[in-house]
């Protein structure tokens, strides 16, 4: 026995235009379940189209997705995080090289203290 | 995804984040002797010294072995005096230097003359005339 959602268009098509009073329960029921799953499907689809971009992405409904995107997050964050520390760095080590500079220079200190 | 990966990831992002958890603190008697050497005149008060500002003579401690020995005495000859300006003086001497750096070497070596030349003046002793006391005019 077919699926509702194993109906293809024709034969839906087919079976609305049979009159109502034709159709048996059972196929009513199929019917109104199929109709139901398309309605469903187009309002989810309406209702997030913003979220496209993000592969119809769901907090919901998978927690893989979350670990994911935690983790590229988190790559971001420390990328950025280390590169600030670089920076740090190279600006430290050119202060120490200014000041190793000063200490050991041919003028007297004092010229550049005011 | 990983989920070890994650935390790892997070543990270094957190590291990263908390330097002084890292940066160990370091009093004088830790110091190797290359460090005690470099940075001899500061021995007395290196233990008093914060933490964060200690940073700064290590780096310089770390550039000391690559220092001539002239350069080395002007260094220790400096340094007590260099720990004793604030850190807005340092700044101000910093950008002085950076800016006389920018100075055609012609010039720059002319500037040096005249100072050092002044400097010889001021130490040499002078008689009520003006004129130094070991001059040969005299």
């Amino acid at each position: 026995m077919n699926k509702p959602t194993d109906m293809n268009t024709e034969k839906i098509k087919h079976l609305l235009n049979r009159s109502i009073t034709q159709l048996d329960q059972p196929v009513l029921a199929k019917l109104r379940h199929a109709r139901d799953q398309a309605v469903a499907r187009h309002v989810s689809r309406r209702v997030s189209p913003a979220l496209a971009w993000a592969g119809n992405f769901s907090w919901g409904h998978s927690p893989q997705k979350i670990h994911f995107w935690a983790a590229a997050l988190l790559v971001i964050a420390f990328l950025l995080g280390t590169a600030t520390y670089w920076n740090q760095e190279a600006a430290e080590s050119d202060t120490s090289d200014v000041d190793i500079a000063i200490l050991t220079d041919d003028l007297p200190m004092d010229v550049y203290i005011d | 995804m990983n989920l070890r990966l994650l935390r790892f990831l997070a543990l270094c992002f957190f590291l990263i984040y908390h330097p002084p958890l890292l940066a160990a603190s370091k009093p004088w008697s830790k110091l190797t002797p290359l460090q005690q050497e470099a940075l001899a005149q500061l021995a007395s008060e290196w233990d008093s010294i914060p933490e964060e500002q200690q940073q700064p003579f290590l780096r310089l401690a770390k550039r000391y072995p690559k220092l001539t020995d002239v350069q080395k005495q002007r260094m220790h000859d400096r340094l007590k005096k260099w720990s004793k300006l604030t850190p807005e003086q340092r700044k101000q001497a910093r950008d002085k230097f950076r800016s006389f750096s920018k100075v055609p070497p012609k010039q720059r070596e002319q500037v040096k003359k005249m100072v050092l030349e002044d400097e010889v003046d001021e130490a040499t002793p002078m008689d009520a005339s003006g004129v130094p006391a070991d001059s040969p005019t005299r």
